[in-house]
Parts: structure tokens; C-alpha cells; sequence
């Protein structure tokens, strides 16, 4: 009897003094931090999550914008898997994406390595670097439309120069798809480069005077050591790189936005430009299609997710 | 609170974060006016750059003092921002601009705008452009917009490169021997024969605008049903490939400014307002430009209405300032300013336009547009028009850069404007 009693006591005494007294407080205590961090979150949830689930809801639907909404169920993911142009715009985005990532990342890598390597001027390369991801993408589009102008581009008056035929940039399947991973590439090579070099920066330097002494010349220590200490910020870019390579919007709709009145962005001859992200733009936007913009949406969240997936089972398997 | 530096920072932050937030408000505010519309707020007017003259717009301020007009250029996707700004219900502008090329879309969501008949807009269009006018009007007759501008097509022509080519050089010489699609690629290919690097046209997309302007039956019809597959379609289709079989087509698309300032281009196919594109594009060849007709009869290309929200309180108010701004004396004006060419056709008699123009050699363009605006031929433009005709435009660029055979061309653009007709409930 005793014993309970004590215990139910001890119970007693340990359970009051926090619920009663701190608990209050300690939610309140922290208000300052709360109200600092809450600016995200509430924009977030206004202008990232609202729309998100908006959206979704809108894919079940019919909506021109601004008569009522009627409800399709399932009709607008049936003319999406029926329909031939938006796996045309699949199609274009991945090898776009392909043609952009994979020589970029691997340019990214060789300039780390020389900036690394470099002793003088490291923060005015860096700059010079990093300067074409800030400059305005439009901008940028507009000039490399000039300069792969079919007939008075200054890469074909190079080429007619140098006694090669001219290309017709604009037109072709291949080559507007060149354009434009040229134009990515251009823009994100020295962002990603930045990137490398930060961790390159991390590696110890004790690790590459071990191998030297071991014998292993420069080629061998990147290989050997650089690139397997970088894998997790490599993991990093390849994932950044695939969804924003697979959400290309800006440079074909700058490179082809033919005039508004008829048939706008439709993503230049053959349609070769049209990425995903235009398209559901033009269905949306332009068509006031807004369901199935909507869907269209949905369809690119998929296809990003299988790839970011991919990459991080590619890359996290070969960690082992 | 103790004034320490986090506190500070905190507080500052949130100040810039409610500052911008109010000036966002307020910037919509001052252009858009209450949620209702209501007069004591004033008269908010939308219009794009271009789409009305501003020296007009900022006189109808002060020629209507008590209705505090704001006006504001919205820049960007016009149509997009209006049809959010109706969606949304409030700062709803008291007079709007609209696009011709969005007035399909509006016009099925008629209960947005106000019907100008109410107001006595009938009286006004009795001496106006019959065809314009019923751009704006629905089924059941109520009329949305008043129309600004009309975009009546010609033949814009080089004619120091026609003559090097042995070819007629006076407009109406020119409009003589092209006044069917055949005559004028039989006029194409003696030019291309005789001056090699000029093409009489430019891409295969301007001929098919022209050529489907010209038939009585677009992509849908009134009673919402495909008739892209017509005969007549097929027709315009055949005549359009024909500048591509022919070797006509110089297939300029991707480079159309340079292409009229070399002199790639000899013939330009568009409307009154595409002189402007063509003095822009190539201000050296000043002077060599004529304007004729174009082959077989004028056809209508763009052209824009003010319109009145049907959230607007004063309407009276706000139809006595679009007469005022649309005025025939203003209409005359507006084009001096910005090239816009006006739908009210008293103003073609006005000395504004019946001047000669110096980069067409001194002719009177209007003699050419203004005949040309009083043929249009009346056309229906289904809502979905524009998204179930992309195939064929997507498909002619198919033929000139790819190539592509046009009789499949033709088949997959059926198809595919089909399944997109089906798509936006078409039946």
C-alpha cells in the first residue's frame, strides 16, 4: 500500500511542474522563430501548394477559364495517352535534355578541375563562370536566334567561310534540338562548374599528396579521387540539371514564338522545340484548354519523377 | 520590444514583405477600380501598346473630367491577364480592349460584357463595316464590341525588283494579272525565273491565312460541327502547296526580316497593318514597295473592339467615352499616331489617310485597303478555331522544310485537327 502510494506520489510530483507551467511557454517561447520562418510557408501554401492541388482537381475537369467548370472524370488523362503530339513533346524534351546534360555536366567537371588547378585570378573566373546563368534567358534566345539565323546567321557565313555548306539551324529535326541544348548548355555549364568546385574545395588535400606519393599522376588522381569524393554533388546536379532540363519552356517559346494570331507555340517546324512544358502552356494558355493543361501537368510531374528516381538508383547503387 | 539587431531585422522584413503586398494591391487598384466598377472610383481603361492612341486616350481625359478615366497599357499576353481579371470578379476595368483574334473565345462568355445594343450601338453601326460589327455579336445578337481597328489584306510587292523581272509595275497592272491563285503563280514564276534570289512568297502559312479567309466555311461551324475536311478546305490546302511545288516559296519563316529587307521576298501577302512590320523590317527599300490587291477578293486579318465589362456600373458613361475615342475624327487620328487603321470607313475620307505614303512611292495606300475593307467577305470564327487549325500550319511547315508529301501532309492534319476538335468538344 505504501509502496502505491509513493509511487502514484512520484507520478504526481514529476508530471506537475512541466504540463502545468512550461508547456505554455515553451510553445509561445519560440514565437519569434515561428513568425521569422512563417513568410515561406505561407507563400508556399498560397502560391505552391494551392495551385498543386488546384490543379489536380482541375484535371478532372473542363474549364475554358471562365465559364463554369464541368466536370470530364477521366477524359482529359484518355486524350493525353491517345494523344500522338504530346509524346512528340516527351520525346523532344528528353533528347533535348540528353543533349544538354550529359556533355554539360561533363564540361562542368573539366573546368572544376581547371579552376582548381588554377593559382591566379580563381574569383574572376568564377564570376566569368557563373555569369551566363544570371544574364535574362529571353535575351539570350533571342541572341542565338540571330546568330543561327537559316540564311544570315553568323555561324553559316563562318561555315560558308571556311568553305562548308550552310545549315539550315532552324528547320531541321536535329538541328533545333542542337540549338537549344547549346543554348542550356551554354547557359548552366559554369553554374554547375561553381558547383564542382565547392566540392572540390571539401576533398582534404592530404588524400592527393598520399597518392602522389604513391605515384598516381593528375589524370589518375581525378579519376581515382576527385570524381568518387564529388559523387553526392554530382547526384545533386543530375537531379537539378533532369528537372529543369525536362520543365524547357522559355528557350523554345522565345526561339519560335511565331506571331500570337495563328498557331502559337507550336515549337517551330516539325514542332522539334515543342517541350512538354510548352505544350501544356499552348493547351492552357493559348487554347484555353485549362483541364487539360492541367493533366498535361500532371503527366510531366510523372515523367520527372521516374527519371529523378532513375538517376538517384543509378547513382546511389554505383556508391556501393 | 528591445531594439536589438535581430528584432530590427524581423521587423524590417515584415515591413518590406507588407509593403510589397499593398503596393501590389494598390498598383492593381489605381488601374483597376473597385470590385464593382462603380464611377466614384473612375473609369479604368485597358488597352495594349499600340492598341489605341495614347495622345487620344490621354484627351478623352480631359475631354471627360467628372470620369476620372485611368487608362493602362497592359503588357504581356493581353488576353490572359483580362480573362484572370473576369475570372477573378474584382478590379474588373470599367472599358477594355479585345484583341479580334480573342473575340471568338469572349464572345462565348458573353454574360462577362455588356450588350452595346442596350446603349444604342445599333444606330452607330448602320453607317459602319457590316462584317466587323457581326465579328462582336453573338448568336442572339447582342453586340460585345466596338470595334477599333480592321485588318483588310493586299498584296504588298517590290516594285523595282518586278520591274527588273520585265513584269507589270502599276498597282492596278499587278492586280490585273494576278486576280486568281493561278494568275498569280503564273506572275510568281516568271518573276522567280527572271530574278532568281526573289520569291513571290514567303512562307506557305500567309498564302493559307489569305486563301481560308476566302472561303465561305472555316474549321467549325456555327452549329459546332468539324468541317475542316471540306472540299472547299481541301481546295485552299492544294492552292497553298501549290507556291511549294511550284518552287515559289522561298520559305522564310524563320527569317521573314531579313528576308524582306534582302529582297528574298519580292511579294508580302497581309493586312493594313502589316506596312508597318515591312517599314520596321527593311527601312532601306523605302520607296519600293506598291500595295495591290490581293488575288481573287480582300479577306480580314486581326482588328481589335473595345468593349464594356458587364461588372461596370456607369455604362452609359463608359459608352459616351468609347463613341468619343472611336469618334471618326479620332479613328483618323489614331492612325497618324500608330498605324492603326481605322473601322469607322468616313475616316478613310479624311485627310490623315488619303495622303500618299513615301515608302510606297508616294501611292495613296488607301485606295487599295479602303475598297478592299468594304469586301471582306462575313466569316464565322468558332471559339476553338484557332487550336483546331494549328495541324494545317503545323503540317505546311512540315512541306517546306521537311519536304513532306502534301497529300499526307493534308491526311495527317486532319487527323490530328479532328482528334484536337474532339478535344474541345467539337462534335
Amino acid at each position: 500500500m505504501s509502496s502505491a502510494g509513493v509511487d502514484r506520489g512520484f507520478r504526481r510530483v514529476s508530471a506537475k511542474p512541466p504540463v502545468r507551467a512550461g508547456a505554455p511557454r515553451g510553445r509561445l517561447r519560440f514565437w519569434p522563430q515561428y513568425v521569422a520562418v512563417s513568410p515561406f510557408f505561407l507563400l508556399f501554401a498560397l502560391f505552391g501548394l494551392f495551385p498543386v492541388g488546384f490543379s489536380a482537381w482541375l484535371a478532372f475537369h473542363r474549364w475554358d477559364g471562365l465559364s463554369p467548370v464541368t466536370f470530364a472524370g477521366l477524359e482529359q488523362f484518355r486524350f493525353l495517352a491517345a494523344d500522338p503530339t504530346f509524346r512528340k513533346a516527351v520525346v523532344n524534351t528528353i533528347v533535348i535534355w540528353v543533349l544538354s546534360t550529359v556533355p554539360m555536366l561533363v564540361m562542368s567537371l573539366a573546368i572544376a578541375a581547371l579552376l582548381n588547378s588554377v593559382r591566379r585570378f580563381k574569383t574572376f573566373y568564377q564570376v566569368v563562370l557563373f555569369l551566363p546563368s544570371v544574364t535574362s534567358i529571353v535575351a539570350i534566345a533571342i541572341f542565338f536566334k540571330a546568330i543561327f539565323n537559316n540564311r544570315v546567321g553568323l555561324v553559316n557565313q563562318v561555315l560558308e567561310g571556311i568553305g562548308l555548306p550552310a545549315v539550315e539551324w532552324l528547320n531541321g529535326w536535329w538541328t533545333i534540338k542542337i540549338v537549344l541544348a547549346l543554348l542550356m548548355t551554354w547557359q548552366w555549364v559554369g553554374y554547375n562548374a561553381i558547383i564542382y568546385f565547392a566540392g572540390m574545395q571539401a576533398i582534404p588535400g592530404e588524400v592527393y599528396e598520399a597518392a602522389k606519393l604513391d605515384g598516381a599522376g593528375p589524370l589518375r588522381a581525378f579519376w581515382s579521387i576527385t570524381v568518387p569524393m564529388l559523387r553526392p554533388v554530382i547526384l545533386f546536379t543530375v537531379i537539378i540539371s533532369t528537372i529543369t532540363g525536362l520543365q524547357t519552356f522559355t528557350e523554345p517559346q522565345v526561339l519560335f514564338g511565331t506571331n500570337a494570331a495563328v498557331n502559337p507555340n507550336s515549337g517551330g517546324p516539325g514542332q522539334a522545340g515543342l517541350t512538354m512544358v510548352l505544350y501544356f502552356y499552348q493547351q492552357a494558355f493559348n487554347y484555353n484548354n485549362y483541364g487539360y493543361g492541367a493533366a498535361i501537368a500532371y503527366g510531366v510531374l510523372a515523367i520527372v519523377g521516374v527519371f529523378a528516381l532513375v538517376n538517384w538508383r543509378l547513382v546511389a547503387r554505383s556508391e556501393k | 520590444m528591445n531594439l536589438s539587431r535581430r528584432n530590427l531585422l524581423l521587423g524590417s522584413g515584415l515591413a518590406a514583405l507588407g509593403a510589397g503586398t499593398l503596393s501590389a494591391c494598390s498598383t492593381s487598384g489605381t488601374s483597376g477600380g473597385s470590385a464593382g466598377g462603380g464611377s466614384e472610383s473612375g473609369t479604368a481603361l485597358w488597352y495594349w501598346a499600340g492598341g489605341l492612341s495614347d495622345d487620344v486616350v490621354a484627351a478623352a481625359a480631359t475631354q471627360f473630367p467628372d470620369a476620372g478615366i485611368t487608362p493602362s497599357v497592359i503588357g504581356g499576353d493581353f488576353k490572359q491577364k483580362l480573362q484572370t481579371t473576369l475570372a477573378g470578379g474584382s478590379f474588373i476595368p470599367q472599358i477594355t480592349g479585345v484583341k479580334g483574334e480573342d473575340m471568338p473565345f469572349f464572345r462565348t462568355v458573353a454574360d462577362k460584357f455588356t450588350d452595346l445594343n442596350t446603349l444604342g450601338a445599333q444606330e452607330i453601326a448602320a453607317d459602319q463595316l457590316a462584317w466587323k460589327w457581326a465579328e462582336a455579336q453573338t448568336q442572339d445578337g447582342q453586340q460585345l464590341g466596338f470595334p477599333i481597328d480592321i485588318g483588310p489584306t493586299a498584296m504588298f510587292y517590290r516594285e523595282d525588283i518586278l520591274a527588273q523581272a520585265g513584269l507589270p509595275t502599276d498597282p492596278a497592272a499587278v492586280a490585273a494579272a494576278t486576280s486568281t491563285w493561278d494568275d498569280f503563280y503564273v506572275f510568281g514564276q516568271e518573276l522567280h525565273a527572271k530574278v532568281p534570289g526573289s520569291f513571290p512568297v514567303g512562307q506557305l502559312s500567309t498564302v493559307f491565312t489569305i486563301v481560308i479567309g476566302q472561303i465561305p466555311q472555316r474549321f467549325v461551324s456555327e452549329d459546332n460541327t468539324f468541317t475542316g475536311d471540306s472540299a472547299e478546305m481541301k481546295q485552299a490546302w492544294d492552292t497553298t502547296v501549290k507556291a511549294q511545288t511550284l518552287g515559289v516559296n522561298a520559305n522564310a519563316s524563320q527569317d521573314k526580316d531579313a528576308s524582306l529587307a534582302s529582297g528574298v521576298i519580292a511579294v508580302e501577302m497581309g493586312a493594313a497593318w502589316a506596312a508597318l512590320d515591312i517599314k520596321n523590317a527593311a527601312p532601306d527599300t523605302s520607296g519600293n514597295w506598291r500595295v495591290a490587291n490581293n488575288p481573287v477578293k480582300p479577306t480580314n486579318f486581326g482588328g481589335s473592339f473595345l468593349t464594356i465589362p458587364s461588372a461596370t456600373e456607369d455604362k452609359e458613361g463608359a459608352f459616351e467615352i468609347i463613341k468619343w475615342i472611336l469618334s471618326t475624327q479620332n479613328q483618323a487620328q489614331a492612325y497618324t499616331d500608330a498605324s492603326i487603321f481605322p473601322a469607322d470607313p468616313a475616316a478613310w475620307d479624311l485627310p490623315a489617310l488619303t495622303g500618299g505614303d513615301e515608302f510606297f512611292g508616294g501611292q495613296k495606300t488607301i485606295d487599295v485597303f479602303g475598297p478592299a475593307g468594304l469586301e471582306v467577305p462575313q466569316q464565322y470564327v468558332a471559339a476553338s478555331d484557332a487550336a483546331v487549325s494549328a495541324p494545317y500550319f503545323n503540317e505546311l511547315t512540315n512541306v517546306e522544310t521537311a519536304g513532306k508529301d502534301p497529300e499526307q501532309a493534308w491526311n495527317d492534319a486532319v487527323a490530328a485537327a479532328r482528334d484536337i476538335a474532339k478535344r474541345q468538344g467539337v462534335q
